[in-house]
């Protein structure tokens, strides 16, 4: 079952944290504050100012995080755009959605056209002038790592690189709505966005190796789909270096006897791509730390839903 | 033995079923009218399902009133397509749906609510999210595992029929029930009317007169196999799943290229995929939504690639109404009734050529022809445009 191996040779993310452009940030990186906010880099440097002022947050994010890593990998154009977003554009949802309950007459449909959840993914392949197949995931928990198994697939189809992403916005109305349907996580409700360049070979400039993807839905996860995970890759969890879980009050530490775990929703906060900061976050410390070999990222943010996702140092 | 179609299911503003829906494109009867059941909103005409959640709900033995009607469409399409398959132990079965306003049938009532503080229900906004509208019919079928969806404005559907046979070709799944559902919203239809291309009258496709489109709502699915899983379901293939494509149009979030650039590449890398000469294609069934823009440029990428031998081609949209995410996996269905059947719809409400192109459909059902090979396309937003090419099973 063993499937060759891909690379991740650029990875870029905006988030509540002192992610961007900022390599080997995972040494430092503490807990995420509940007053945090989003740290925006100077977008005018990614995006045209005309459209700039039109982006919502999520749009915003996405489009620098693309440019920022086609530009890190250093490729001309990705042959392929996936993205994943688990709730896709809520600021232009929200505000298109309160103008049609509230505005008699002629409405104005700049939100309304960036509502729909392929925004991101047609902002971007606009931005890059990019023709090639461009795909958008939304599976609640586990939309990107849905993404990264398309991507994947792409690569083994005869593509050669691939970026890849996720991206979620956080809005007001969200904390209401979490405290009524009684969500509970000690981390803040935040937004991000990730994206990353995931190719067939290694050009020399690979941070990590993309050894698996795995999602499960709809029957709750058990134990032994982990360890059937890891069985299928050579790996007993004493070979995982680094566990990164989400770390939910219902779920646990998914993994016991990891020589390490962390809980990486403690560090970015909670939206439904989460799982994509983790993926960085075990890129940087990959290449920076040459004792990691093995991470394993285990999304179970949401009980029903299992996302695996296997990542492994770069053989010199 | 490739990827292959063993189950259709579809429902539409011309029915509950794919009987139903089959009699009304032989009939050439439309399912667009005034809106009965969805309340409130601004447009005269749209091609609406014929019946309410409640009855919906009742039919499927959906117990919970927390199921968005996106849910529900899906459901009622994906049981037929399902059909009396048993689950099981050995056979990797995964489900992929496509939708792009989820649960917003729902939110809209909350929101209105919300705003007007009137003791509004959160439990509504658990059927918002798009992915809950997918486990929802995955649930009800009892399949686990592979659950995904795809969002990508009107190519949806159309994505999810390319990723299912994809994910079977590579071994990953064996067999996986691809489609696509979207209920009508005021949402929706105020975002259309804002963009001022939702037509009050009639939508006229491929006419020269054509001002907009007519929304609609509904759901197609459809039972795909491989061949592990063809020799112990030992279910009939109808038809092959033979070509694919997607390509970025990458000109505007909205509009299509005047040059029908992105629809091009993907007209062409599916016929490509297929592996079939451009003569044998028997039917186009064209997304041709009724705007200026989309028919037009279409027309454009139909002759970039077929020069001046454009099959015949019709859009079936002047039945159902545009049905979003739905579209490309309801005409997926009506692609393979094509095949089964061997017909070629009529495009209703046509008079003109557009000056432009010139271009004529069929505007009567044809039935003394053979269909081998049927291209569907569907275009969206963000200048995504998925193309299919759907052949008899041989």
């Amino acid at each position: 079952m063993s499937k060759p191996a891909l690379y991740l040779s650029a990875a870029s993310t905006i988030s509540h944290q002192p992610t961007f452009g900022n390599p080997g940030f995972s040494a430092a990186l503490g807990p995420v504050e509940a007053s945090s906010a989003l740290i925006s880099p100077d977008y005018k440097a990614y995006i045209d100012a005309g459209l700039l002022r039109r982006m919502s947050k999520i749009l915003r994010m996405s489009v620098a995080c693309a440019k920022d890593c086609v530009g890190q990998a250093g490729i001309g154009q990705p042959d392929a755009i996936v993205v994943g977003t688990g709730l896709g554009c809520l600021q232009d949802t929200e505000k298109f959605l309160n103008t049609s309950l509230t505005v008699e007459g002629l409405l104005p449909p700049t939100s309304f056209i960036q509502s729909t959840h392929n925004t991101m993914a047609g902002q971007i392949s606009l931005s890059l002038g990019n023709h090639g197949y461009n795909m958008t995931h939304t599976q609640n928990t586990l939309s990107f790592e849905h993404a990264l198994l398309d991507a994947s697939m792409l690569l083994r189809e005869g593509d050669r690189h691939v970026l890849v992403g996720a991206a979620d916005e956080h809005i007001d109305i969200l904390d209401d709505i979490a405290g009524r349907l009684a969500f509970k996580s000690d981390a803040p409700l935040t937004s991000g966005a990730s994206f990353f360049m995931l190719s067939a070979e290694n050009q020399g400039n690979a941070k990590a190796s993309l050894a698996d993807v795995y999602t499960s839905g709809g029957a709750g996860y058990g134990q032994e789909e982990i360890d059937a995970f890891l069985d299928r890759n050579g790996l007993q969890p004493g070979d995982i270096d680094l566990l990164l879980y989400a770390g939910t009050p219902a779920a646990g530490v998914p993994v016991q006897d990891a020589k390490r775990s962390l809980d990486y929703l403690s560090l970015i906060g909670v939206y439904p791509t989460a799982s994509a900061f983790a993926l960085h976050y075990a890129m940087d410390l990959l290449g920076a730390n040459s004792e990691v070999r093995n991470v394993l990222i285990c999304n179970t943010l949401r009980k029903s839903n299992l996302g695996l996702t296997l990542l492994k140092a770069v053989e010199a | 033995m490739g990827v292959c179609i063993t189950g259709i299911g579809v429902v539409s503003a011309i029915g509950m079923s794919v009987n139903e829906n089959l009699n009304a494109l032989r009939e050439g009867r439309t399912g667009i009218g005034p809106l009965h059941y969805l309340q409130g909103t601004k447009a005269s005409l749209a091609g609406e399902v014929k019946a309410s959640n409640d009855e919906l709900r009742a039919a499927l033995g959906v117990g919970t009133e927390y199921v968005s009607r996106t849910s529900l469409l899906g459901l009622q399409a994906a049981r037929e397509a399902w059909g009396d398959n048993k689950r099981s132990g050995v056979i990797r079965t995964g489900l992929i749906s496509a939708t792009s306003v989820g649960g917003m049938d729902r939110s809209e009532v909350f929101y209105k609510d919300y705003l007007a503080q009137n003791n509004p229900d959160y439990q509504l906004l658990t059927t918002h999210d798009s992915g809950s509208t997918t486990e929802r019919i995955a649930k009800e079928l009892g399949i686990t595992g592979y659950i995904n969806t795809l969002s990508t404005a009107c190519s949806s559907g159309v994505n999810a029929i390319m990723l299912g046979a994809r994910l079977i070709l590579q071994g990953t799944l064996d067999r996986v029930l691809v489609g696509g559902s979207d209920a009508l919203s005021g949402f929706t239809i105020d975002g259309f009317r804002s963009l001022m291309i939702y037509d009050d009258q009639w939508c006229r496709p491929f006419d020269d007169s054509r001002a907009g489109l007519n929304l609609g709502e509904g759901a197609g699915f459809l039972l795909l196999e491989g061949e592990k899983s063809l020799e112990l379901t030992g279910n009939s293939p109808i038809c092959n799943v033979s070509g694919w494509a997607n390509a970025a149009d990458a000109y505007h979030q909205t509009a299509s290229s005047p040059d029908g650039k992105g629809a091009t590449l993907a007209i062409e890398n599916a016929i490509r995929r297929a592996g079939i000469g451009l003569d044998q294609i028997s039917y186009v069934n064209a997304h041709g939504t009724g705007t200026k823009n989309n028919d037009h440029s279409e027309s454009v990428a139909l002759q970039n690639v077929f020069g001046d031998r454009v099959p015949p081609f019709s859009s079936t949209k002047a039945f159902t109404g545009h049905t979003l995410a739905a579209a490309g996996a309801i005409e997926a269905v009506f692609s393979v009734l094509a095949i089964q059947h061997n017909l070629i719809f009529p495009n209703l409400n046509y008079r003109a050529p557009i000056a432009e192109t010139g271009l004529v459909p069929a505007t009567q059902l044809e039935t003394g022809v053979e269909v081998h090979a049927v291209l569907s396309n569907s275009f969206g937003f963000g200048g995504n445009n998925s193309s299919l090419v759907l052949t008899k099973y041989e």
